[in-house]
């Protein structure tokens, strides 16, 4: 007696590893994406955010962004506070919508979804790269959102400049769309999003020189004496500086350090977030 | 490259399986073989070990020692290769409730690799057998809880699965529903020629499957088809619960080569026609219930464990859930 063969053979589904994966990894990210849409919640908080950060804390605070240094009153950067902080806003839009998708990571633990997909033929790399990748385009369509904004904020924009803008924004999204994964696979309890936002995203976006530059035309020793010597040294080692900074050379044309600078660090740590982690994803 | 073993004719062969949670021991060197096409019932109290046995099956949880084959792959070894051949109902809800119900499907066909064709039919095929048809673009959330196993088992056979894993297919369902799924079940089988793994709470679902499993403790306790279980281990049963303390203790010490068990103020002792007549003409008027158990699955299982199946107290794990349930959370 041998066993019969099923009606429907193997031969029947896509034989190539590289074939079967590249689908998969089409589905997770069209599943992130779709549900991206479907939350209105999430919709509305990116479309509230820029608009209450561009057009209310922008505009506020617009006719006070000019330093007194040794007693001679000058705008710190020639620009407008709003056209100062808009590439800013952009940057905190995808911080929250690559941390809020990344963090769905927990959700998908919980409800079975993960599950659904570690017992399909997908490799775990792929799994996790469709997450991060689908969180990475709802947090870019998020940055494209605040472009939206760029005539109320006087930030005149070309489509070129537009382009590299969301190259930037790209892999800014990849890099705390990981950094999400990171922090949501070691959490076990949930307690709500509001513990991300005040303990990672706010704490990130404040110490970035987004919301206040640190004046290039200073020396390091005369920084210190506007400035605390510790906010200084943190705003240095937040690698969120250097992104901010890129994204303003693109919109702004103004760059406090080298260009090159930011998009390296973001590579960098786009690269070494992913690989934790896939490290431990692979555990689960 | 994937090695596939020759298994002589078995669809799933576990050869001493053995897993630990710290100290407790889950499975304890386990063998069993499924044949192809069996519909092979794993049954056991809760914590007996079944659901760990099913995630060793599914690839998801490693086994400390021992191996395990899907249709001739290694679980740990082949992992991948595995995971084709199997289509896996969840003990927990596993469908994503903000897709619609075509969407749940496609993308399970998308990362089991199932041409764009096959996948368009296949998905027709399956909302057509578990009467979700109408549903297909509807919302997973909307569907009631039977709705959602239904779409689940058509989910797990979108791709060529040769194996199905059910862990509780059925729990917290109605009895009509139960009844559905298991039509279903037994439909594929003929339909597909698949093979059936499947654990369950509910003794009677049991009856019509081939042959079962007792796990307890992480040990087989017996492994036969239902009708040969029921003539060796089943035994007709008196559940009786005494009026006072002195009666249960003058019913223990006079019966004692009878009791099969007691819990609480509950006695049961194993009978027969003869025995009911006399214990009753002794005790009639000192008891407050009396009940005599007929032989079933059900008391081959107490005969074999020594405790009832039951549902346990909520964890850790229904409690998140709940509170996703509730909370409304917009992250999810």
């Amino acid at each position: 007696m041998t066993p019969l063969e099923p009606k429907t053979s193997f031969s029947q589904l896509n034989s190539r590893p590289i074939l079967l994966q590249l689908g998969g990894l089409y589905g997770i990210w069209l599943r992130e994406v779709k549900r991206a849409i479907r939350d209105k919640g999430q919709l509305v908080g990116g479309i509230s955010r820029p608009i209450l950060w561009v057009l209310i804390l922008g505009i506020g605070l617009n006719p006070y962004f000019r330093g007194e240094v040794y007693g001679e009153v000058t705008f710190v950067v020639p620009f407008t506070y709003l056209q100062f902080i808009f590439p800013a806003v952009v940057a905190l839009n995808i911080m929250y919508t690559s941390v809020q998708s990344a963090v769905s990571v927990i959700w998908d633990r919980e409800f079975g979804f993960l599950r659904e997909v570690l017992v399909s033929p997908m490799s775990r790399g792929t799994v996790l790269l469709g997450k991060v990748l689908g969180g990475a385009t709802v947090a870019v369509v998020h940055g494209c959102l605040v472009l939206l904004l760029a005539r109320f904020a006087d930030v005149p924009l070309q489509w070129s400049d537009i382009l590299k803008a969301i190259g930037l924004m790209a892999l800014l999204a990849f890099a705390l769309t990981s950094l999400g994964v990171v922090i949501a696979n070691r959490i076990r309890s949930f307690e709500g999003f509001g513990v991300f936002s005040n303990a990672v995203i706010l704490p990130l976006y404040f110490t970035s020189s987004s919301v206040f530059p640190l004046d290039p035309a200073l020396t390091r020793a005369q920084t210190k004496v506007v400035y605390p010597e510790w906010l200084v040294n943190v705003v240095q080692f937040n690698p969120l500086t250097y992104a901010v900074d890129s994204l303003r050379g693109v919109l702004i044309n103004y760059n406090q350090f080298d260009p090159r600078l930011g998009i390296g660090i973001m590579l960098i740590s786009g690269g070494l977030l992913f690989t934790i982690a896939f490290l431990d994803f692979r555990k689960m | 490259m994937s090695s596939k073993v020759s298994l002589n004719q078995s669809a799933v062969k576990i050869a001493e399986l053995t897993k630990r949670y710290g100290r407790t021991l889950a499975l304890d060197e386990i063998s069993l073989d499924v044949r192809p096409q069996e519909l092979f019932a794993l049954l056991g109290p809760n914590g007996a070990g079944k659901t760990s046995l099913i995630h060793i099956l599914c690839t998801i949880l490693r086994p400390d020692t021992g191996q395990a084959w899907i249709d001739g792959f290694d679980v740990v070894k082949d992992p991948l290769a595995a995971r084709r051949r199997l289509g896996i109902v969840f003990q927990e809800p596993s469908l994503d409730d903000r897709l619609t119900v075509y969407e749940n499907l496609n993308l399970h066909g998308l990362v089991f690799g199932v041409p764009r064709k096959v996948r368009k039919q296949r998905i027709e095929e399956m909302l057509n057998l578990v009467e979700l048809t109408e549903w297909a673009d509807k919302t997973t959330r909307m569907l009631s809880s039977g709705m959602k196993r239904r779409l689940e088992i058509a989910r797990a056979l979108i791709h060529d699965s040769a194996i199905m894993l059910l862990d509780e297919p059925t729990v917290g369902l109605d009895a009509q529903t139960r009844e559905k799924i298991w039509s279903y079940i037994k439909q594929l089988r003929e339909d597909r020629q698949i093979t059936v793994i499947v654990t369950t709470h509910y003794i009677d679902e049991v009856e019509g499957c081939d042959r079962v499993c007792v796990i307890d403790h992480g040990k087989i306790l017996v492994l036969d088809t239902p009708e040969a279980l029921k003539k060796t281990y089943a035994q007709q049963i008196l559940r009786i619960i005494p009026k006072s303390d002195e009666v249960l203790q003058e019913i223990l010490t006079s019966h004692s080569h009878r009791l099969t068990g007691q819990h609480g103020e509950t006695i049961l002792l194993k009978t027969d026609d003869s025995f009911t007549e006399s214990f009753l003409s002794e005790y009639g008027t000192r008891i407050r219930s009396l009940v005599s158990e007929v032989p079933s699955l059900e008391t081959v299982f107490l005969s074999l464990t020594g405790r009832e199946l039951r549902d346990q107290a909520a964890g850790v794990r229904e409690r998140t859930y709940a509170f996703g349930k509730r909370g409304g959370e917009h992250t999810r």
